[in-house]
């Protein structure tokens, strides 16, 4: 399974929304999602802004939370959405 | 960045920020009354009394700003407290009140775009769409 990033910011109630969803995707599917804080946490905020040029095209242009994404593939879902897609995402990452 | 200077007006001392003076000061109505200053001027006249401001007073302040346009702050209260929260937290770890669903680049021009309330009408989340809202969702387009 390839390593899966979730971008999130404490504050931001679309990333709050979404947890269950990943909680749900870990327990149903066994995949793990690295959640990553990047408003409280600068090491982690680099982390986002150093894909900034693969994510922002694919969010708007900025960086937005909450951001999936997979390293290995470059691909990249953003913003709050449902269980199914979310999973329809992960799982297309092999 | 556009180079927007600082502006004074002679009668009543308003102050404007932008690429030219405007014709008629909002405040006194005189005509073409305005100045270019220095931005340590226009800093020393706004005076140490806006230098901060409470939770309460930004929340008065982006209701006064809903009021006359076709946007509200969201009704639910809870969210508004969540991205409240947010806000002042970034204003104090990183000096402006940036929104709390999108990173700041470190670029300060570019992130100008991200202080709340930012031009969120242009978005793809509001633009056009009858339940539009800013990408954080503080604020949502008015129900017809």
């Amino acid at each position: 399974m390839k390593k899966l990033i979730m971008f999130h910011g404490r504050e931001c109630p679309h990333c709050k929304a979404m947890m269950p969803h990943v909680d749900r995707l870990e327990k149903e599917e066994h995949v793990q999602l690295e959640r990553l804080e990047v408003w409280h946490d600068e090491k982690n905020a680099d982390l986002m802004r150093s894909y900034r040029p693969v994510i922002a095209p694919k969010c708007g242009g900025q960086l937005r939370t909450p951001t999936f994404f997979c390293p290995e593939t470059n691909d990249v879902l953003c913003g709050e959405v449902t269980y199914d897609k979310l999973k329809e995402w992960a799982l297309k990452q092999g | 960045m556009l180079n927007k200077k600082f502006y004074r007006c002679f009668i009543c001392n308003d102050i404007h920020f932008g690429l030219k003076p405007p014709e008629i000061c909002p405040t006194c109505l005189a005509k073409n009354a305005y100045v270019e200053i220095t931005s340590d001027e226009a800093a020393r006249i706004s005076g140490p009394n806006q230098a901060t401001m409470t939770r309460e007073q930004f929340r008065a302040a982006i209701e006064k700003f809903t009021e006359k346009n076709e946007f509200r702050v969201n009704p639910d209260t809870a969210r508004v407290e969540t991205l409240l929260d947010g806000v002042f937290a970034n204003e104090q770890n990183h000096g402006l009140k940036y929104c709390p669903c999108r990173l700041r680049t470190k670029d300060f021009d570019e992130d100008l775009k991200l202080v709340c309330p930012c031009n969120f009408i242009i978005h793809e989340t509001y633009k056009d769409k009858e339940d539009g809202e800013c990408w954080c969702s503080l604020f949502v387009r008015r129900k017809k």
